[in-house]
């Protein structure tokens, strides 16, 4: 049972952090922003290619590293969501909302061809791996490995709710996502503050990715399609456009992930978990905290 | 030919065979010296669908390069009746529409043979295609029993079939001694249908039991969930029947689970990229059901460096059954004195004993191998190494 409960948390904390883009990005300018799912890819690639310039490192080195290796990787990640951001939706903004959603699947194809073009199909395995011996909690096993990226998404998570709720940015961006135009003629320059949403969810995408290639060691080129439909479901559960609805869809989908293999067997599991999003957006389309509409960010 | 009226070929499709039709009457004419100058001027084009795009990606260059060295190797003998050997690849995606798609294009683009064929789920629509034209085919990979349960005349497997692999996986299990088998597959008709064959063999009274059949969603990176449920039988024996990414991401996260028991893979996960992912330590003495590979052949290192030489990387999964298919048609077409569809189907069931790294190759009535030649490997110092041949 607790063995359940942890899996469950690990694996939606990952959900949580790369769903906190597309929620900030769908609060903003009410974009479903489809490459991002590919953005935590770039993150993933991005991160092994700075790991593979460093060159070898001990393991007792590694977890230092692999930290600085994140916040590169974020740097990079996020910028490239801004240049996203900047060629494919900006000029497009004023445009109907489908044709900002068939660029937004182009987007992601782009990325995931553009990566096979750059890196080959092949999977490519992180040079640094955090494995790690596993002692009991409660009748679960956890690494401290597991710990440390626990810890780093709920810093991250924490430190993007500061920003957006207690900052002049944050405010700027809940400005925005109430009233563009007005925002603008209050003296907010919308396109830059928009761009830093971008680069902010990006760059918590790329975290992600890299985390993910460090902890399971795989990558490859289609690896954000999946977790990119996955933080879809887990933002619409918990709220889109809601930050900490978000994060607690993202768990809540871990745990309804790690209890529907449990209960119906594995290959229920996702008719599980997206028979879950139906009803969500049947019954209650805000999501769990997505209530106060007025305050979407 | 066929009683197929003709005004249902494409276009192109009929040009193709008109021209060799022609070819073929000149040839049978004049007995091997007849080879006409539009026989030489013409290439024996062989038709290559295989996954280029998607999630199956990486397994197309393994396959075309394989291919292809083997074609360079028979031009280089002279080729087939006097005639070079050319090869056309299409994409299939591993998807029926990719698929169907390539298949046309094919052939339009007028090939002789199909040596292609890598998820069956791609390769099935295109067989009617492939016949309707007359084109026999060489599937090197897909192995899916829906292929042949039609009993289409031009289609060939020269992979070993999920029967003759589940059989070899319940011999070895019980030459382990197991009680207990987890088995695990990713859901594709493929990987699923190994799995519940190995399940109904274990069902025979005394040896081993199956405890668990758990499917896993391909492409994904945590499987603890899937782990934890397969652990909670306390399994001394997993038996993966998916492709290899998962496959070592899966035997990884079993050891950190703390899993002692034997773990063992199907053919679609033996790759040095398995052992990759895996690690080290988890992938050390993983077994896998296999066919030959180069690596368990004898006299296979020159191949293995010849293709190194030219690419300038290892063959991967289903590169000796490329290079194995693209041999066979050239010694089906020479056998056929022609490219003829009816005639090159004719040859290659009368085959007997054409040396395959699968072993000598004679098909079964049902056009698959009459041995699978499965054999258990096993993962030595990061490298899968011959274990027991099961003979």
């Amino acid at each position: 049972m607790t063995q359940l409960i942890w899996n469950g948390l690990f694996v939606g904390s990952f959900y949580a952090l790369v769903a906190l883009g597309y929620s900030m990005v769908y609060g903003i300018i009410k974009l479903l922003n489809f490459a991002h799912g590919d953005l935590y890819m770039l993150g993933a690639f991005a991160g092994f290619a700075i790991l593979g310039a460093v060159g070898g490192v001990s393991s007792a080195m590694a977890l230092p590293l692999l930290l600085a290796v994140l916040l590169a990787t974020m740097v990079v990640t996020g910028l490239a969501g801004v240049t996203l951001e900047r060629i494919a939706y900006r000029p497009l903004r004023r445009a109907p909302r489908l044709s900002l959603l068939i660029t937004a699947v182009g987007a992601s194809f782009a990325l995931e061809y553009g990566m096979r073009a750059v890196a080959g199909a092949d999977p490519r395995v992180y040079p640094v791996r955090l494995g790690g011996t596993s002692f009991e909690v409660l009748g679960a096993r956890i690494t401290p490995q597991q710990l440390v990226l626990i810890g780093v998404a709920v810093l991250l998570m924490a430190g993007l709710n500061l920003l957006v709720t207690r900052t002049r940015e944050g405010r700027a961006m809940r400005a925005i996502a109430l009233d563009p135009r007005t925002s603008a003629l209050m003296g907010i320059d919308v396109n830059a503050v928009i761009s830093r949403a971008f680069f902010v969810g990006s760059a918590l995408a790329g975290a992600a990715g890299v985390m993910a290639g460090a902890y399971y060691g795989k990558i490859d080129f289609m690896m954000g399609f999946l977790i990119g439909l996955k933080a879809f479901t887990a933002a619409v559960i918990g709220g889109i456009g809601n930050i900490p609805g978000t994060m607690l869809g993202g768990l809540l989908l871990g745990l309804l992930e790690s209890f529907g293999t449990f209960w119906l067997g594995g290959e229920w599991r996702d008719v599980f978990a997206f028979g879950v999003l139906i009803l969500f957006l049947t019954v209650r389309p805000t999501g769990l905290l997505g209530e106060r509409v007025t305050e979407r960010v | 030919m066929r009683a197929i009226p003709l005004k249902s070929f494409a276009s192109l499709a009929v040009l193709s065979l008109l021209v060799t039709g022609c070819g073929q009457g000149l040839l049978g004419g004049g007995d091997g010296a007849g080879q006409t100058a539009a026989g030489k001027d013409e290439p024996i084009v062989l038709g290559m669908l295989i996954p280029q795009s998607g999630s199956e990606a990486a397994i197309g260059p393994y396959m075309s390069n394989a291919a292809q060295l083997a074609i360079d190797e028979i031009n280089a003998k002279g080729g087939v009746l006097g005639r070079t050997l050319e090869l056309k690849t299409a994409d299939d995606a591993c998807d029926a529409q990719s698929a169907a798609a390539g298949a046309n294009k094919l052939v339009t683009e007028g090939i002789d043979v199909s040596v292609g064929g890598y998820c069956s789920g791609a390769t099935l629509p295109t067989l009617p295609i492939f016949g309707k034209a007359g084109i026999p085919m060489i599937i090197p990979a897909a192995n899916s029993q829906e292929l042949v349960d039609q009993k289409l005349k031009h289609v060939f497997l020269i992979n070993g079939t999920g029967s003759q692999q589940a059989a070899a996986a319940e011999k070895w299990i019980t030459k382990q001694g197991s009680k207990s088998v987890a088995l695990m597959h990713d859901n594709t008709s493929y990987s699923k249908d190994i799995a519940l064959r190995t399940q109904n063999l274990l069902e025979a009274p005394g040896g081993a039991e199956a405890a668990i059949i758990e499917a896993v969603t391909p492409k994904e990176s945590d499987y603890s969930a899937n782990i934890t449920n397969v652990l909670a039988k306390k399994p001394d024996f997993v038996y993966w029947t998916g492709y290899f990414q998962e496959g070592g991401l899966i035997a990884r996260q079993l050891r950190q689970a703390g899993y002692k028991g034997s773990i063992m893979v199907g053919d679609g996960s033996v790759s040095p990229k398995l052992v990759e992912i895996a690690g080290a330590e988890a992938a050390e003495g993983l077994y896998a059901t296999m066919t030959q590979t180069p690596d368990t052949l004898e006299g296979a290192e020159g191949w293995i460096d010849a293709y190194k030489k030219k690419y300038g990387a290892e063959p991967g999964p289903y590169s000796n059954q490329a290079y194995d298919a693209v041999r066979l048609a050239a010694e089906a077409v020479t056998k056929a004195g022609g490219t003829d569809g009816t005639k090159v189907i004719a040859a290659l069931e009368a085959i007997d004993g054409f040396p395959m790294f699968s072993g000598p190759l004679k098909f079964t009535p049902e056009h698959t191998l009459a041995n699978g030649g499965f054999q258990i490997l096993v993962v030595k110092s990061d490298k899968f190494a011959l274990q027991d041949s099961l003979k």
